[in-house]
């Protein structure tokens, strides 16, 4: 108790003229924080998107140089002559988005409720793999859909392959080069991107949730439907942004599993801008493939109602 | 350490708080909290308790007035420069140090080296000892508590702030420790100032009780002095419960005033009236449920002269253990609420009965007529 | 019916390991690999099992120092970002300031956006500002882009920070810096840890952008993209087993070490 009751150590003296401005200093200080950083964004990610805009309506040509020519002919003209490849790439990542959440939900489930002591093993064998560049792993892929290789000689004995050729996702006897394979990979690169918001959303319910459910008559398909499901929207809304945004402007995929009848408009863009160099027709299609997406995302956010998210 | 000295007095001169989108937290307050005192600032939540306390502390800047520590000004100071230290609503400990570093913070801050000594001295003191090296997530609710104490007492500071420091324990719990900062404060001595919405809290812990309601004292005093002798209807509705008739003022004869409530008469200590009394004007009547004796109709001869009376009809009752409690429909009052101790329970008062409320004269208040009668009532529950 | 029953009430358990083998399928295969053997310059088919490419990992040209490259840029890339993500992050949850809209959409769109039309829209920045392509021009893409990342990650720890722990150190007599460096840092330690270790991982990984944006400069994903079309060597794989086991395990160690920690301090 003697330290109690000592007198206390004299504090910090106080002269009345030293009033701190902490007020006027504080102003300024968001503004100060923000600048690098916005700035990099402004110079680096909005200008840019300015400076496409201006190319894509630039006519000319790489020795004479490029001018503004508000030529908005080029969107028509590239429109009209790669809309099968947008099309494509719609397609293609809104299949790998819904591969995804099939595959994905009920991973994340087990994660989130059923997996006990393994969780954290299982979190890591989920997030390892990025540690291996996805290159070399799509790549991998390769092997295990080879033409000779057991999955494809599986799908042949168990007739699979003669469904899928029916419907034209496959030809012949390969998966290789077709889009089959395409949309195998996109939904191998970015299951995570729809496994992690998912497990986050599913983890945050209340296990008492479900036996509420239970106890209110709810079978467990029921319970699914009507508690379960509808809470883990959140994660069900931005696991498929981010597997539908990446993977429709995904060129890797489409490149090293297809072929020249899987290219998407990211394929397109690629070749344009790096082996062609017709910078206005590459800028215009990246233009209207930023805008597709731009408004397709919107809508979606504002049907699901979970504006929040942002 | 108990020589007359008011280093340890906090005054506050014309304190205000009004919020940038307009709100007024806290109306222009005067308000001297004596050196040495254990002080409550009570009331529901909103009522602008915390935002004086943050005040004292230096964690929010007045709008007008300022803050004296003895003769010292320190309103322009902030908050790591008062001689002032907070026991923050759910404790604020530092999840990133143990129980020994977050104790020691604020010396290490000062700039004092050795301070094994004292931080081991302090957590004896809070009887946590054993603790020294674990995490804040660690300990139970109450070892958190005592921890967030320990941390702030061990800077000797003139005035010890507590802002709902129970609020997070359960029942049992936030007993003991009603009774153990009682200890700690009579202990070291200092000026403890403690913000709370429970009233049997405030009333158990504290010498001064200040009600606030809206971003004003309603009243300050010692606990009984509020319980027994409330000003308004907010006091007399939040601390404990309050029967209120409205009545008449009939005549005065003496220090007492005659008053008629429905069809009979009251008798009210003109000391114990806070309204204005002036023949024919309304005054608020009130009386504490325990003051009040419950007699059968059919005994009501035996009931002596001199008591004020009213009648009416038991309406609902509920068997509490150490009391009964009944609520009563009279023609004065729809609600009246009446509680007897279980000693002779009379077994004919059952919902139904006829019954004669009576009290003695002097446990009767008088308040002014022109509040709303219902203020402060069920504020507690809305608060917890 | 006892099977069934069991086959009903583990369906979950049994859909979500499918899925993890899918997952991790590729790797399993890129492991293998790495001992192989093969016939022509593709290492896509099983010949004979060999550790040639383990003894010699950076036999092949140019592949080491492609991988130190890319190195470099995700360091850099990650010291950048994380440092001006985190401002960021501490301005949109401490201050109220004009703009906030704006600034919150700046953000997002970021990562609302295909890689593609990012490393586009760069690239045509760059050539019409004349900029040497390489090294710098990489490095500033991938600031760009994992910067929304840091701030995401950030902002969410520094939110759910009571905002009482910093008003008890002030409380205790340490001034503004003291307050920063003694709790608000340490606090949000976890949150900007894990945004660098994302934009480290994301830089490491991009290809797309780098693609555009590389000149003659060669990162390790370009080499392997590059390889798909002239030739895949074992190292490849070597490689990539390798910084899968060196991540697991560094996962696994730190565990164990705070399982140690929790255990010895209970």
């Amino acid at each position: 108790m003697s330290t109690l009751t000592e007198a206390p150590p004299p504090l910090a003296p106080n002269a009345p003229e030293e009033k701190p401005p902490r007020k006027k200093r504080g102003r300024w200080t968001p503004y100060w924080l923000l600048l690098p950083g916005i700035l990099w964004l402004i110079v680096f990610f909005a200008l840019p998107m300015i400076y496409q805009g201006s190319t894509s309506i630039q006519t000319g040509s790489l020795e004479d140089g490029y001018k503004v020519t508000w030529h908005f002919a080029t969107y028509w003209d590239a429109l009209s002559e790669y809309w099968p490849q947008f099309l494509r790439s719609v397609f293609y990542a809104a299949a790998a988005t819904i591969l995804c959440l099939l595959l994905g939900y009920p991973l994340a489930y087990l994660i989130a409720f059923r997996a006990g002591r393994w969780r954290n093993l299982i979190m890591i064998l989920v997030i390892a793999p990025f540690f291996t560049s996805f290159l070399i792993r799509t790549l991998a892929w390769k092997t295990i859909l080879a033409d000779s290789g057991p999955v494809v000689g599986a799908l042949n004995t168990l007739h699979v392959l003669d469904v899928t050729n029916w419907l034209g996702w496959t030809s012949g006897d390969r998966v290789l080069a077709t889009p089959l394979a395409v949309v195998c990979g996109l939904t191998y690169n970015f299951l995570p991107f729809m496994v992690l918001p998912l497990y986050t959303s599913l983890e945050r319910i209340d296990g008492r949730l479900h036996e509420a459910a239970g106890d209110l008559y709810a079978k467990p398909f029921t319970t699914f439907r009507k508690v379960t499901f509808p809470l883990s929207m959140p994660g069900v809304v931005s696991g498929t942004l981010l597997t539908f945004i990446p993977a429709a402007g995904d060129y890797v995929n489409a490149e090293l599993l297809g072929s020249t009848d899987t290219r998407m408009i990211g394929n397109v863009i690629q070749t344009q801008f790096l082996r062609i160099l017709d910078y206005p027709t590459a800028a215009a299609l990246s233009f209207i493939l930023m805008a597709a997406i731009l408004a397709m995302v919107t809508i979606y956010i504002r049907k699901s109602g979970t504006e929040d998210l942002v | 350490m108990n020589t007359k000295d008011n280093s340890g007095d906090v005054r506050l001169s014309g304190i205000s708080k009004t919020y940038d989108n307009g709100f007024t937290a806290v109306q222009p307050l005067d308000l001297t909290v004596p050196q040495g005192s254990f002080f409550a600032l009570l009331g529901a939540s909103g009522c602008g308790k915390t935002t004086t306390l943050r005040m004292i502390a230096g964690l929010e800047e007045p709008s007008s007035g300022t803050v004296f520590l003895g003769d010292q000004e320190v309103g322009h100071l902030p908050p790591y420069k008062r001689p002032v230290n907070t026991v923050f609503q759910s404790y604020a400990l530092f999840p990133h140090l143990d129980i020994f570093e977050n104790v020691a913070f604020g010396l290490r801050r000062r700039g004092i080296k050795s301070v094994k000594q004292q931080v081991v001295d302090m957590l004896d003191l809070v009887q946590l000892g054993e603790q020294a090296r674990k995490k804040p997530h660690q300990l139970s609710g109450g070892q958190q508590q005592r921890v967030a104490v320990a941390r702030a007492l061990i800077n000797h500071p003139k005035v010890l702030l507590l802002d709902e420091p129970l609020g997070a324990l359960d029942l049992k719990l936030r007993r003991q420790m009603q009774l153990e900062l009682k200890r700690i404060q009579t202990e070291v001595g200092i000026t403890f100032i403690h913000v709370t919405h429970d009233q049997e809290e405030a009333m158990t812990m504290a010498d001064t009780v200040a009600v606030m309601n809206a971003g004003r004292v309603e009243q300050l005093g010692s606990p009984a002095d509020l319980y027994e002798n409330p000003n308004t209807t907010f006091v007399a509705n939040f601390l404990g419960t309050s029967n209120l008739i409205e009545a008449e003022v009939d005549s005065k004869s003496g220090d007492e005033i005659i008053l008629k409530a429905g069809g009979g008469k009251l008798v009210l200590p003109e000391a114990r009236c806070s309204a204005p009394t002036t023949t024919g004007g309304k005054v608020l009547v009130g009386v504490r449920p325990e003051k009040i004796t419950l007699t059968h109709a059919d005994d009501a001869g035996e009931i002596p002269a001199g008591r004020n009376r009213i009648t009416g009809k038991i309406a609902d009752s509920s068997f509490i253990g150490v009391s009964t409690q009944y609520v009563i429909d009279s023609p004065v009052c729809p609600e009246f609420e009446v509680y007897a101790q279980n000693i002779d329970r009379d077994s004919r008062l059952r919902p139904g009965a006829d019954v004669v409320l009576h009290w003695n004269p002097a446990h009767t208040f008088g308040l002014d007529a022109a509040q709303d009668i219902d203020a402060g009532v069920d504020l507690e529950e809305e608060a917890a | 019916m006892a099977v069934v029953r069991w086959f009903k009430r583990h369906l979950v358990v049994i859909a979500g390991m499918i899925t993890l083998g899918y997952l991790l399928l590729p790797n399993v295969i890129v492991t293998v690999f790495s001992f192989n053997k093969p016939k022509g310059r593709f290492n896509y088919e099983w010949q004979q099992f060999s550790l040639d490419a383990w003894k010699q990992p950076c036999g092949v040209a140019d592949m080491c120092g492609s991988l130190s490259i890319s190195l470099q840029i995700a360091v850099w890339a990650t010291i950048g970002a994380t440092l001006l993500g985190t401002m960021i992050a501490f301005a949109l949850v401490r201050y109220r300031f004009r703009a906030r809209g704006a600034i919150n959409s700046l953000i997002f769109l970021p990562m609302a956006m295909p890689e593609v039309v990012m490393a586009a829209s760069l690239l045509t920045l760059f050539l019409n500002m004349g900029a040497q392509l390489g090294f710098y021009t990489i490095l500033i893409a991938h600031i760009m882009f994992c910067l929304s990342f840091v701030v995401t990650a950030v902002k969410a720890r520094v939110m759910s920070m009571d905002p009482r722990l910093e008003e008890a150190a002030r409380d205790l007599y340490a001034g503004p810096v003291q307050t920063f460096v003694r709790v608000t840092l340490p606090i949000a330690a976890p949150g900007i840890a894990a945004g660098a270790l994302l934009s480290f991982a994301l830089s490491f990984d991009d290809f797309i952008i780098t693609n555009f944006n590389a000149g003659s400069t060669v990162t390790f994903p370009m080499f392997v993209w590059g390889s798909a079309q002239r030739g895949t060597p074992v190292q490849i794989n070597v490689i990539g087993t390798a910084m899968f086991l060196v991540a697991v395990l560094l996962v696994l160690f730190s565990m164990a070490i705070t399982n140690r920690r929790n255990k010895v301090k209970a």
